[in-house]
C-alpha cells in the first residue's frame, strides 16, 4: 500500500510538471535488536539520505515480524539477515512469496570452542579433540572434582544443544561439565580467568567483542562435514541426544543485508548500494566492541565508521 | 520467568554431580607463582602474626579487561576476589570469603539494599543447629561482634530479595576461606570503601566456576 501511494505521488508530481525530485522517496529500515543491525541501520539511513535525498524512517521491530512486514510492504530494508537461522523465513518470502530479496554481500558467522591465549601456553590445549583427554580436562577443574568446567552457551540458546551434542560425539561430556548460564557470566569468567592467568575454555561466536577483548584462541576441529552431524530436535524424539550427532566443525553461517522486492524495483539506484554494502567481519566485531565495551550508540559507532571508510561509502555509491 | 540464578541451571544436564568432595582454598604464592593450599588453620596463624591477611586478599586496584560497565561488581568465588570495575580496563581488587558446603550459588543479580551497621537475623536452620545463633533468633543488633561485620549489601533479583548478601565480618582472618553462608564476606575496612562506591542498582555478577559448583547450587 504504501508503495502504490509513493508512486501515487510521483504520478501526481510528474502531473504537475515538477521535476521528480520533489516527490522525496520515503524508506523504512527494520531495526532488529541487536548492535551490529543497528549500527548498519544507521549507515545504511544516512548513505540513502546523504546520496539518495531520501527520507529515511527506521522502526524497531523483532526479526520475525520483520519479514512479515516487509512482506506487507510497511517496511523496505532489513539490515541483518542471518542464514542459516532464518532460511525458513527466507524460503517462504524469497522463493515462495517473492516479496523479500537478499543482497549477494555477506559476513560470515563463525562459532567455535575458544580459549586463551595464556591457556594455550600454561596447558598446550590446541584440539576441540584434547578436551577428551582426562589429563587436559583436569587442567580445567576450579571445583575439586577431577573434571573440567566449561561454558557452552546461555540456557535457551538453540546453539547449546548442538554444543551439548558436540561434546558427547567429541567426547568430551565425559571428561568436562557442561556449564549453562547467561552470556554476560560466561564473558565475565573470562575476564576474570584473563586477570588471574588462569585456564578457561569455552563456547565462542564470531563477529564477537570477546575476540577484541582478548588474546582469544580457537581451537583447532576437522571442518564441517555434513556426514558426521545429524541432529535429531528433542520435540520429534526424547533420545534425541542418543540418536544424534556433530562430530565436526559447525557449519559456517552468513547474514545478508534484505529488501523488499517491489522497493527494489522501484529503488534501482538505491538497491545497487545495497547489493554492493560489503561490511566484513572484522567491521562486525569492531561495532559490537564498540558498542559493548566502549558503550557508544549505534549513532556514534556508524558515524565513526562512515568516517573512517568514505572510500568504500563512495565506491558502492558510484 | 526464569531465574539467573543459577541453582540448578548447571547441572542439571552434567549429570553427575561431585557432591561432599573436600576443597581446599587457594591462595596465590607471589614466590613460586603458583596456587597453593590455604585453610583456616594457615589463615588464623598469618592474620595473628601479620595483622591482615596475605598480600593477595588485601584491597588493590588490577587491570581487568572486560565489557562490562563501570560500577559492576564480578565475584570469583573460586579464587576469593570480589572485582568493581573501574573503567579504563581497571578494578579495585578485595580479598572475600565465601559460602561454605551447601550455600554455593551463582547469578546476576544486584544490590537491592545497604545498610550501615546491619542487624544480623540468623536465619532458622542455623538457629535449629548452632545454640549461639540461637541466642540472636530475633536479630543480633549491629556492631563488631555482629558477623555482618560494618556493611551489608542486600542482593536482590527483580525486586526481591535473594537471601544473599556482601557483608563485613567479624572474623578478618577469614578471608580467602570457604566458611560462610552463601554469602560474601570481606573484612570490615574493605566492606566500608565497596559500599561507599557502589550504589543501590549496581549489578552483581557471581561466577559459577569454582566454589559454587559442587555445593548443590
Amino acid at each position: 500500500m504504501r508503495r502504490i501511494l509513493a508512486l501515487a505521488a510521483t504520478m501526481a508530481a510528474s502531473a504537475a510538471l515538477v521535476g521528480p525530485a520533489a516527490a522525496k522517496t520515503t524508506v523504512v529500515i527494520g531495526v532488529p535488536d541487536w548492535p551490529t543491525a543497528a549500527v548498519t541501520s544507521e549507515i545504511i539511513g544516512t548513505v540513502l539520505e546523504e546520496h539518495y535525498d531520501a527520507a529515511v524512517r527506521k522502526r524497531p521491530i523483532g526479526t520475525v515480524q520483520l519479514f512479515d512486514a516487509i512482506d506487507r510492504g510497511e517496511i523496505d530494508i532489513h539490515p541483518e539477515i542471518w542464514l542459516p537461522n532464518s532460511s525458513v523465513d527466507v524460503a517462504k518470502y524469497t522463493d515462495e512469496l517473492k516479496t523479500l530479496s537478499l543482497a549477494p554481500a555477506r559476513v560470515e558467522a563463525t562459532q567455535n570452542i575458544c580459549t586463551t591465549r595464556e591457556t594455550v601456553e600454561a596447558t598446550g590445549l590446541k584440539a576441540v579433540a584434547d578436551l577428551a583427554k582426562p589429563e587436559m580436562a583436569a587442567k580445567f577443574d576450579t571445583d575439586g572434582d577431577g573434571r573440567g568446567e566449561m561454558w557452552i552457551g546461555d540456557f535457551d540458546w538453540s546453539a547449546t544443544r548442538i554444543e551439548r551434542l558436540r561434546a558427547k560425539s567429541y567426547g568430551y561430556d565425559q571428561t568436562m561439565m557442561l556449564l549453562t548460564m547467561p552470556e554476560d557470566m560466561a564473558m565475565a569468567a573470562v575476564d576474570a580467568a584473563v586477570a588471574l592467568a588462569t585456564p578457561i575454555v569455552f563456547y565462542c561466536y564470531a563477529p564477537h567483542h570477546v575476540f577484541a577483548l582478548h588474546d582469544i584462541v580457537t581451537l583447532d576441529e576437522p571442518a564441517y562435514d555434513p556426514a558426521t552431524w545429524e541432529v535429531l530436535s528433542p520435540d520429534v524424539d526424547p533420545a534425541w541426544l542418543e540418536k544424534s550427532k556433530a562430530g565436526s566443525g559447525w557449519e559456517p553461517a552468513y547474514y545478508h543485508i534484505g529488501y523488499a522486492t517491489d522497493f527494489a524495483a522501484a529503488e534501482p539506484e538505491i538497491t545497487a548500494f545495497l547489493d554492493k554494502m560489503a561490511l566484513t567481519a572484522e567491521d562486525a566485531e569492531a561495532m559490537s566492541y564498540a558498542i559493548h565495551v566502549d558503550g557508544k550508540t549505534a549513532k556514534e559507532v556508524a558515524d565513526e565508521w562512515m568516517a573512517a571508510n568514505a572510500d568504500k561509502i563512495a565506491e558502492w555509491t558510484r | 520467568m526464569r531465574s539467573t540464578i543459577a541453582r540448578m541451571a548447571a547441572l542439571a544436564g552434567a549429570g553427575v554431580l561431585a557432591l561432599g568432595i573436600a576443597h581446599a582454598t587457594e591462595v596465590f604464592d607471589p614466590n613460586t607463582r603458583t596456587w597453593v593450599p590455604y585453610d583456616p588453620g594457615q589463615a588464623i596463624r598469618y592474620y595473628k602474626q601479620h595483622g591482615q591477611v596475605p598480600s593477595d586478599f588485601q584491597r588493590q586496584v588490577v587491570t581487568f579487561r572486560t565489557a562490562e560497565k563501570p560500577g559492576t561488581i564480578v565475584i570469583d568465588a573460586n579464587k576469593h576476589f570480589l572485582y568493581l570495575v573501574l573503567g579504563d580496563f581497571k578494578a579495585m581488587r578485595y580479598g572475600i570469603g565465601v559460602g561454605r558446603d551447601g550455600f554455593g550459588w551463582a547469578g546476576i543479580v544486584r544490590v537491592g539494599r545497604k545498610t550501615e551497621w546491619p542487624t544480623w537475623t540468623p536465619p532458622a536452620e542455623m538457629v535449629a543447629r548452632d545454640p549461639k545463633a540461637a541466642k540472636w533468633a530475633n536479630g543480633m543488633p549491629g556492631g563488631v561482634d555482629n558477623p555482618l561485620g560494618a556493611r551489608a549489601m542486600y542482593l536482590y533479583e527483580g525486586n526481591q530479595d535473594t537471601i544473599y548478601r556482601i557483608h563485613g565480618t567479624n572474623e578478618p582472618w577469614s578471608i580467602g576461606l570457604d566458611i560462610s553462608s552463601g554469602c560474601i564476606r570481606m573484612n570490615n575496612d574493605d566492606v566500608i570503601d565497596l559500599y561507599e562506591r557502589v550504589p543501590v542498582g549496581a549489578k552483581v555478577i557471581v561466577l559459577m566456576q569454582g566454589a559454587a559448583l559442587y555445593r548443590g547450587v
